[in-house]
């Protein structure tokens, strides 16, 4: 057994296994990544995260509302559109294909191309057209760059989750739809009845995977903002990389910061288990 | 369909097994006579320069001394450059060459044992003296200078002459410029902070004024962890004077679209190096630049000139291929070629070999160096210049306060001298 | 499935106004994601004079120099060559390793097997972010740092996981009874696996290779993390400089290395598109 697992489990360990253990220990100690010796320092580096670094809270706390506001409108957007796809008959794979386009690239060059709708196109249509108010710094005002990185994030995600929805759309017996048209119930009572809980278990799949990927967020922040100005729009990602890389390299300190949005990940994914282990109970 | 996969599949192992195959064997390959040259350079634009340059060092070095030179350049981005080098050093993988900056890196390099001795090096004989000073550490010359800087803000000449106005020396006197340019509806200072390290050059040339005229011991008790930027809060004067007249969205404009906004007589004034003397000459040829010290209180002698010397090349003394090195090393200042590299890439001449004519701009600000008011670059942590940078574009957005900025720096410097001391 | 929908809100006009409705809704989310993509590839072809003044419209005329411009500033073909190694060898690295474990976990019983089977699956818990601080010290300890074959073997590590998992349910429903007779024919276990049984986990492979080839050429944490020469660097990390250098000013430039950035993942889409939606469809419901 061992020959054919063998391989596997050599690169898992030690770019995988290896780095999370790694993690654990150097959070705890004072290390900064070039000097050869470092010190023990108990959990001193999570209290300091946790109570004594405004900075890395206030990136913890963006990141928070940022998954709030996707978890909510992604999953919304997307099953509005699985539905709404879904209901057309020739259209619906032109649809399909253009809805899942900004999926195949990455957000970095997705987010690029927004640069320039913000800072160039909108301007633009604001200046000749009536349109003014869309004449603002979307990327550079704390107050609009959020709902710039929201755009963005939004444009590049919901396509993926519609193809979930989609599926699970597809997977509802049709008869039970007929049944309840005959028994009179209008196309919206119909959804609300029999189509939703029916298509649940991808729901919750929508919520975790969003929940899982908006915590992770790096790409579209990066290239829209940089976290910035300042450190406006720094998510946590941003944050673990400043204070190892920048600033005074300080690995052991990052790496407790690290720890902590591993805890966060994983107890939602094991929430996310047990909610998926009573479902399977149920049917 | 399936055979067509399992074929695909097929080819991909062996791409894959090759691929594996020629990066080791490239890695073993080692012909005799033949010497290997690590070169680290945070010049990632100046690639093809370089690249070009060393090639001519090659074939020299071949029919001098029938040494077989092979140059393995690396180039990373400038962001990344010294978090890659510091890790290199430090784990005992040291280029034979590499870039450093020569005001912020030489002390901790030189302590941590990193530098090689200079000294008798020929082309040392050739340096100027005020940059010979900058690369010396301890009474030795540690590194070989690159890019040599004479700088202050910049500005617009046709629209100072225009308006007969002169570089104001005191906060008043630019405070009047400042009202006569809107006036006349030109925007004083052209404001470029999408890239953070650009707002914070306003603050190394306030601070670097204030410091140098008002309070020499600063950095001095920083280190000793008793100063606080308290002390020198009027740096500020300057910075809000020119926060509140600057140009719109600085945070959509980054070095480049400054420059072309700046070259488009956008704003009389840009608090800039005359590092962006070539991508301003791009986009407006014809352009005047003049170079002057930046007022920071109503003392003219506090409006100084910065000089520093910022990458400069250095050698490890673990290079297994010492001689080489540094036959390279002085190559770079080699008396028929190294004129025309400088020139090229549009550095400062750093050595009598330099026969070139030096810009316009550069002999403006070496007059306020001969008449004494210029101050050597202050070596402040790097960690210190990261959060500056960070901190004022968030006092721009209001996002933070003076006190919020003052505090912030404070902390960044103790914690910095926290983490070199262990 | 929907065209009895279809059918019953064609039957009424109140239905049809809906409907209507409906498209027109579709027709202008349609609009709004493609407007970057649009905006891109049409601004892409024309001067910065041009791009200042309109900004809407048609090109004047095409402006391909922008593209051989930018083809030789972010060395397209040196670019997309590194990043075609790195998927590569991440890809038949995931793919080989992850089979032959998945294979192999699935069909033997014991505590050693679950527990490898366990330690597998819980590594899709770590985020990355958790991890890379440390990978980046592992990579220049073994000397990996800064080539591309080095990061094509990180990506193995960090994929095979899923890849395990995937195969360990789809071997279930192989039946037995081929390995059985193979094994009475005197066949070793290797030509047993890579004969009789890899052919058989063709869709599953489809999914995997799918979903990873996806993941690798749209990173660009990791590769920023472990690339350090710009001769080495991906489609991604060659955008992302030119952009540090031209920021928000040479945007004919910057489009066309965005274009030029997105066109293979673009083309393979619109070929594949049918095997990727059902792919991602999959991974995501069994992931």
């Amino acid at each position: 057994m061992l020959a054919f697992v063998f391989p596997a489990l050599l690169f898992y360990s030690v770019f995988m296994l290896a780095p999370a253990i790694g993690g654990i220990w150097y959070s705890l100690t004072d290390w900064n990544g070039l000097n050869p010796s470092y010190k023990l320092v108990g959990f001193a580096n999570y209290i300091e995260a946790l109570t004594d670094d405004p900075i890395y809270l206030k990136s913890v706390f963006f990141t928070l509302k940022y998954v709030m506001f996707m978890v909510v409108l992604q999953n919304a957007f997307a099953l509005l559109l699985a539905v709404l796809v879904e209901s057309r008959r020739r259209s619906k794979v032109w649809f399909r294909t253009i809805f899942m386009m900004p999926n195949m690239m990455s957000m970095i060059i997705g987010g690029f191309m927004w640069m320039f709708i913000f800072t160039k196109v909108l301007p633009y249509i604001a200046n000749h057209t009536i349109l003014h108010f869309l004449d603002r710094s979307w990327i550079g005002d704390p107050g609009y760059s959020f709902y710039a990185i929201l755009i963005v994030a939004l444009w590049g995600g919901v396509g993926y989750l519609m193809i979930i929805y989609i599926a699970a759309l597809q997977g509802v017996p049709q008869n039970l739809k007929e049944a309840a048209a005959i028994d009179g119930a209008n196309k919206i009572q119909t959804f609300w009845r029999v189509t939703l809980p029916m298509i649940l278990p991808a729901v919750t799949i929508g919520i975790f995977v969003t929940l899982n990927s908006s915590f992770k967020v790096f790409d579209v922040v990066y290239a829209l903002t940089g976290g910035g100005p300042g450190r406006a729009t720094q998510v946590i990602a941003l944050n673990i990389l400043e204070e190892a890389f920048y600033r005074n390299n300080r690995y052991g300190y990052a790496s407790a910061k690290a720890m902590i949005l591993f805890v966060i990940v994983c107890l939602i994914t094991l929430v996310q288990l047990r909610l998926m282990k009573i479902r399977e109970v149920e049917v | 369909m399936k055979k067509v996969l399992s074929l695909t599949f097929g080819l991909l192992i062996i791409v894959f097994m090759l691929t594996v195959i020629t990066g080791f064997d490239r890695k073993t390959q080692a012909p005799a006579r033949q010497a290997e040259l690590k070169v680290f350079m945070s010049f990632p634009r100046f690639r093809d320069q370089f690249e070009r340059y060393f090639n001519q060092f090659k074939a020299k070095e071949k029919a001098e001394k029938n040494i077989d030179v092979t140059i393995k350049l690396e180039m990373p981005n400038p962001d990344q450059a010294g978090q890659i080098l510091r890790a290199r050093l430090a784990s005992n993988d040291a280029p034979d060459l590499f870039t450093l900056h020569a005001i912020a890196d030489i002390p901790t390099f030189y302590k941590a044992g990193y530098l090689t001795d200079l000294s008798n090096q020929p082309f040392v004989g050739a340096l100027f003296g005020n940059v010979k000073e900058i690369v010396t550490y301890d009474g030795k010359v540690v590194a070989l200078p690159l890019e040599s800087l004479a700088w202050g803000y910049l500005y617009n000449k046709k629209i100072f002459s225009d308006l007969g106005l002169t570089p104001p020396q005191t906060l008043d006197e630019m405070k009047a410029v400042v009202n006569k340019l809107k006036a006349k509806k030109i925007t004083p200072f052209e404001l470029s902070f999408q890239e953070s390290w650009i707002p914070q050059l306003m603050m190394a040339l306030s601070l670097g004024g204030i410091v140098t005229s008002e309070h020499p011991d600063f950095v001095d008790k920083m280190n000793k962890g008793k100063g606080s930027y308290k002390e020198v809060e009027s740096v500020f004067n300057i910075i809000d004077l020119i926060m509140q007249n600057g140009t719109d969205k600085p945070f959509e404009v980054g070095s480049a679209a400054g420059s072309a906004d700046f070259a488009n007589g956008k704003a009389a004034m840009w608090v800039q190096g005359p590092w962006m003397a070539e991508s301003i000459l791009k986009v407006n040829p014809g352009m005047k630049i003049g170079v002057a010290p930046l007022p920071v209180s109503n003392d003219p002698e506090a409006a100084m000139i910065n000089l520093a010397v910022s990458t400069s090349l250095a050698v490890s003394p673990t290079s297994k291929n010492k001689e080489v090195a540094f036959d390279l090393l002085n190559y770079i200042l080699d008396k028929k070629v190294s004129s025309a590299l400088f020139q090229e890439l549009k550095f400062n001449p750093v050595a009598s070999v330099h026969k070139y004519k030096s810009y316009p701009w550069v002999d403006e600000a070496m007059a306020y160096v001969s008449k004494g008011k210029a101050y050597k670059d202050l070596s402040l942590p790097q960690a210190v210049t990261d959060e500056t940078a960070k901190m004022l574009q968030s006092y721009y957005a209001k996002q933070a306060t003076k006190d919020d900025i003052i505090k912030a720096l404070d902390k960044a410097w103790a914690d910095s001298i926290k983490a070199s001391s262990n | 499935m929907s065209s009895e929908s279809t059918n019953a809100i064609g039957a009424n006009p109140r239905g049809r106004v809906g409907s209507g409705l409906i498209f027109l809704a579709l027709v202008v989310v349609a609009a709004f994601t493609l407007l970057p993509i649009a905006m891109s590839l049409l601004n892409s072809l024309k001067t910065d004079g041009e791009i200042l003044n309109n900004i809407l419209s048609i090109p004047a005329h095409f402006e391909f120099s922008n593209y051989i411009n930018t083809f030789r500033k972010i060395k397209f073909m040196r670019s997309l060559w590194n990043t075609v190694v790195v998927a590569t060898v991440g890809l038949t690295g995931i793919i080989l390793f992850g089979s032959m474990a998945g294979y192999k976990l699935s069909r033997t019983r014991g505590k050693l097997s679950e527990f490898l089977f366990g330690l597998f699956v819980m590594s899709m818990l770590i985020p990355f972010h958790s991890i890379m601080i440390t990978l980046t010290k592992i990579a220049r300890d073994l000397n990996i740092q800064g080539h591309i074959i080095g990061l094509g073997l990180i990506y193995i590590g960090l994929g095979v996981p899923m890849a395990i998992f995937l195969y360990h349910g789809f071997v279930k429903s192989i039946p037995r009874e081929l390995e059985e007779a193979a094994v009475i024919d005197g066949c070793g276990e290797f030509k047993l696996f890579f004969t009789i049984i890899f052919p058989l986990l063709l869709p599953v492979t489809a999914t995997i290779a799918i979903l990873n080839t996806l993941w690798m050429w749209n990173d660009f944490l990791l590769p920023l993390l472990m690339l350090t020469d710009s001769d080495q660097y991906t489609l991604l990390l060659s955008t992302n400089m030119l952009f540090g250098e031209y920021g928000n000013n040479d945007w004919s430039a910057i489009l066309a290395a965005l274009v030029m950035a997105m066109l293979p993942a673009m083309a393979l889409y619109l070929l594949l598109q049918k095997y990727i939606t059902k792919g991602i469809a999959e991974g995501a419901i069994k992931g």
